[in-house]
């Protein structure tokens, strides 16, 4: 009980030094919360419902957008090039990021074989934002070690990268397109391509 | 995890040394693209890629049949027995790589390992000493050398062996002809047959781990030689840390925090 409104009072006093939208949620402001909800729902409401492919990759674009920061990373992954680009180019180039990560995990959801998450401790990850360490176990035993990082947010915590045995997805991204940015001489050539990818991820998603 | 297909066919490696310096990127001169090209730091890139064609058509002709055909037909638990034996074999490397990184803690583990699983774990067949609370770890020459304060170089990409550096494929070649109990075997005049045996089976077994990795990479990529380049840059620099956290944030030339909300 002590603890509980002890919780509470921290939980009214963010939002009251806050002064913005109150925060619905308890889990969105502690950082394995968010992950094992995240886990939770993709697990119970899309990987082991029964329901379309189409749907599982509607319901994944929006659990991916409730729980991922998806313009930071955006933006990060962009790096110096953001600040060259069109706003226009730009937008595009969010657009099309979001239907690369969303078609590419839709991709594999058939494949899904009672994996679980095991989330094990958090640590903080600069001035306002954490990382949660947990491990991905197969029922065969296979274990993969993987860690999110998150960075607090209006409404809560959001994630903004997922490093699975220390490759980070954001930073893959980011001199993937670095090399392609410089290869095709600029965004237009990288949107090109993102375009094109997408439309071959989309057919194989169906 | 990703490809850490080892085993130098040194005429290769000596040959492909030589074409690669004829064959080197030209630095850019504006300072943005400057610290991209120290962070890729590719210097071979024009060889390194037509390496990587030659190495993707023997992958989709030869390697990769042969290891999905192996995993298709050779049970989870034989195929696990296996990859136990591969590495409790190689534990004189490991074992070496420890000592010259001053590593006492973990030479001890290798040798408790090696003990444990060439005796109760059948031959090293079964990872005993892993059910015992001591699990695998993996050392080689190139982490030695980065413990060192060794730079990689360049990174460098060989057929059959994979992504990997200039450094790290140097080390490949000391732990392959310094350490590897197998090489020794073959010194003392033994048939070398065994060595190749050791070589293809050493090859079968690591593709069929990393193959579901490197297929997901493949899939997920535009370049897939660039993203594949960068995520074993990563896995390797874990490697090297013995699995410890990356320092965070780890992304150079950003204003602050590389995750920072826009200012409005």
């Amino acid at each position: 009980m002590t603890i509980c409104r002890r919780r509470f009072t921290a939980l009214s006093l963010t939002a009251a030094l806050a002064g913005r939208a109150a925060v619905a949620d308890e889990w969105r402001l502690s950082p394995t919360g968010v992950v094992e909800k995240f886990a939770e729902k993709g697990i119970t409401e899309i990987l082991g419902a029964a329901i379309s492919a189409a749907e599982k990759t509607a319901r994944f674009r929006a659990l991916f957008k409730e729980f991922f920061d998806i313009p930071a990373i955006g933006r990060f992954v962009l790096g110096r090039f953001a600040r060259t680009a069109t706003p226009d180019e730009n937008a595009r180039f969010a657009t099309l990021f979001e239907d690369v990560i969303v078609y590419t995990w839709s991709r594999r959801f058939g494949e899904y074989k009672g994996q679980t998450l095991k989330v094990k401790d958090n640590a903080p990850d600069g001035e306002d934002g954490a990382v949660v360490n947990s491990d991905i176990v197969g029922n065969d035993g296979q274990t993969f070690v993987v860690a999110w990082r998150l960075r607090k947010r209006e409404t809560g915590l959001r994630i903004v990268d997922v490093i699975v045995e220390g490759v980070s997805m954001a930073i893959t991204y980011r001199q993937e397109y670095a090399t392609i940015i410089q290869q095709t001489g600029g965004m237009a050539g990288l949107l090109a391509q993102m375009e094109k990818q997408v439309a071959e991820l989309k057919a194989k998603v169906g | 995890m990703l490809p850490r297909r080892f085993r130098p066919f040194l005429p290769v490696f000596a040959a492909g040394l030589a074409l690669a310096l004829g064959a080197c990127a030209s630095r850019p001169t504006d300072p943005a693209a400057v610290a991209a090209f120290d962070e890729t730091n590719d210097r071979l890139e024009p060889f390194n890629r037509a390496m990587f064609g030659l190495d993707q058509a023997l992958d989709a002709a030869l390697i990769r049949p042969v290891a999905w055909t192996y995993r298709e037909v050779v049970p989870d638990p034989a195929r696990r027995g296996v990859t136990n034996f591969l590495r409790n074999l190689r534990s004189p490397i490991t074992l070496a790589n420890n000592l010259l990184q001053g590593d006492v803690d973990r030479a001890g583990q290798t040798v408790g390992r090696f003990v444990v699983n060439s005796t109760v774990g059948v031959l090293g067949f079964a990872d005993v000493a892993a059910d015992l609370g001591t699990p695998y770890h993996y050392e080689d020459f190139g982490q030695t050398l980065a413990v060192w304060g060794v730079g990689d170089g360049s990174y460098l990409y060989l057929p059959i062996i994979g992504p990997t550096s200039l450094r790290d494929g140097f080390g490949l070649a000391v732990d392959n002809f310094g350490f590897d109990p197998v090489s020794w075997y073959s010194y003392a005049d033994n048939p070398s047959w065994v060595q190749w045996a050791y070589f293809g089976t050493l090859l079968v077994d690591i593709k069929a781990g990393t193959m579901a990795a490197t297929d997901e990479l493949k899939a997920s990529s535009i370049d897939y030689y660039a993203a594949l380049r960068s995520a074993y840059r990563q896995n390797r620099a874990k490697e090297i840390r013995n699995g410890a956290p990356a320092p965070l944030p780890t992304i150079p030339n950003g204003d602050g925090d590389p995750f920072a909300a826009p200012a409005n």
